[in-house]
């Protein structure tokens, strides 16, 4: 398995079976480095962050007819980083992200640019100071598919904002795209969740949801209804809420809630 | 010997009133069936039984084993013995139904609580209410069929062996096998630990196999008839509007 560790200034390639990666420095002047990422054929990434005080940029291009999976977990640290992927005819790139930062912000920049390209995006956040998450998915070719799903639980002096964007052009048909967004929101604190879909053509599949809000009354009465208390109710609606769809760093994202709400 | 006596008791919501001055009493061994037009307050009561704060109490009292709990949170009133089967039980993304039913068994047994009996029973129950027995695994009644959903409350039931026992409308939703299961496995509890039992339905069908002591009909939020099970055969014959007009005549 492919494996990059970001360790404070460090950036360390551990191992790279099916990918090229060079790392380097994107911006002299404003001191940004960069990982630039070619997936060649199928496989898996992990990337494991923590305690980060650089500003990143991710370039990944995932060629045609290639599938990869990539898996992300952060801790710690003030993160800016930029992600720019690019996706080429047929391939499909699955996406989970579990982050424990402590000021997060992130531009996510995907481009579809082969037909039937398909990009799976599952984010799960625990934020407790201020975090931003922009997207800006563009359907470049035909019959290609986003599905962006941002989860965060927004506890201590957490302010979590989404903002979603998806752009379809005339002319490029048979798209599908679908944002889902939703954050609980435990403290007095503003969130906001900005789902936009710029679309130009009608042949197209569209659907966004957007939920800010603490959970359900009637998930929350039917828990206690067996007897379990108002605050253990909270913590397994927490915990379902944040580990669904988890796969690689579900452990890890288990102690996480621990830690938080043990 | 325990009981659960409603007295007087008067609830609204969003400024109706839902019951007006309902009473009833029902005690370890008694089946009580509850049945009547849509919208005369029978789920209503579950509800307020079991401590949904959206219904509000005007007046009146719950009186379990001699103690008023009409402020007792739902949580507590489970952990006494009451539980409600709901009529359209929740699904709840993520909250895998192991992990809901340990914490809900923790919670009443503390440190008695024994995993691996858990789990056996749990295989069980699944195997004889013919379950998928992944579903432990799977989220709270998540992509479970409506028929799937009555089932886990049958079994959450047993697994937490409550000694008053609310069905609203257990039998909704349920084909005819099922409706033999679910009602066969409710009166083998029945028989095994003598509960109180006031089951909600419309059916005449679901007390073929859930044998009641007593049937109660309601009408306007309150209890307009009482009678033994030959009270259902004569609504499934006659209907209700010619049983309560005759009350009312």
């Amino acid at each position: 398995m492919n494996k990059i560790v970001i360790n404070g200034e460090d950036i360390k390639i551990e191992n790279s079976d099916g990918i090229e990666v060079s790392v380097g420095e994107a911006s002299k002047f404003l001191n940004v480095q960069s990982v630039k990422i070619k997936v060649l054929k199928d496989t898996d990434i992990v990337i494991w962050a923590s305690e980060v005080d650089i500003k990143l940029d991710f370039y990944i291009n995932v060629i045609s007819g290639v599938k990869a999976n990539i898996y992300e977990y952060k801790s710690k640290g003030d993160y800016k980083f930029q992600y720019k992927y690019y996706l080429e005819e047929n391939s499909y790139l699955n996406i989970e992200k579990v982050n424990d930062g402590n000021n997060i912000k992130e531009m996510n920049l995907i481009n579809l640019n082969g037909e039937n390209a398909v990009v799976n995006f599952n984010l799960k956040t625990i934020c407790k100071d201020i975090e931003k998450y922009n997207f800006l998915v563009y359907h470049n070719a035909k019959n290609t598919v986003s599905n962006i799903l941002n989860n965060g639980v927004n506890i201590l002096d957490g302010k979590l904002e989404f903002n979603v964007s998806g752009f379809v052009s005339n002319g490029i048909t048979g798209c599908d795209i679908n944002q889902k967004a939703r954050i609980i929101n435990m403290t007095e604190n503003i969130c906001v969740i900005k789902p936009n879909l710029f679309i130009d053509e009608e042949d197209v599949t569209a659907n966004h949801s957007a939920h800010i809000g603490t959970f359900a009354y009637d998930d929350v009465f039917y828990l206690m209804s067996r007897g379990i208390s108002k605050r253990e109710a909270l913590n397994l609606l927490i915990k379902g809420f944040l580990l669904k769809g988890v796969t690689y760093y579900r452990d890890v994202l288990e102690e996480v809630i621990n830690k938080y709400w043990r | 010997m325990n009981s659960l006596k409603i007295e007087n008791l008067t609830v609204e919501v969003s400024g109706k009133i839902i019951l007006k001055d309902f009473n009833l009493e029902i005690k370890s061994g008694e089946i009580h069936a509850i049945m009547g037009p849509n919208g005369t307050g029978k789920s209503t009561l579950t509800k307020v039984i079991m401590g949904d704060t959206n219904y509000k109490i005007i007046k009146g009292k719950i009186i379990y084993n001699g103690k008023v709990i009409n402020k007792m949170p739902v949580n507590e009133r489970a952990k006494i013995g009451i539980f409600l089967g709901m009529q359209m039980p929740v699904a709840v993304e993520g909250v895998s139904n192991a992990d809901f039913l340990r914490s809900a068994l923790r919670a009443k047994e503390g440190d008695n609580f024994k995993l691996l009996s858990f789990i056996r029973e749990v295989e069980d129950l699944t195997k004889k209410l013919h379950m998928d027995k992944n579903m432990i695994h799977r989220g709270i009644n998540d992509g479970f069929s409506g028929g799937e959903r009555k089932k886990n409350e049958i079994l959450q039931m047993n697994i937490l062996k409550p000694n008053i026992v609310l069905l609203d409308e257990i039998d909704s939703g349920l084909d005819v096998d099922s409706l033999k299961l679910v009602g066969e496995s409710v009166m083998d509890y029945y028989n095994d630990k003598k509960p109180a039992i006031l089951l909600v339905t419309h059916y005449q069908r679901l007390l073929d196999y859930i044998k009641p002591d007593f049937i109660h009909i309601m009408k306007d939020g309150h209890i307009v008839l009482s009678g033994d099970k030959s009270l259902a055969l004569k609504i499934e014959k006659e209907g209700y509007d010619k049983i309560i007009g005759d009350i009312h005549e």
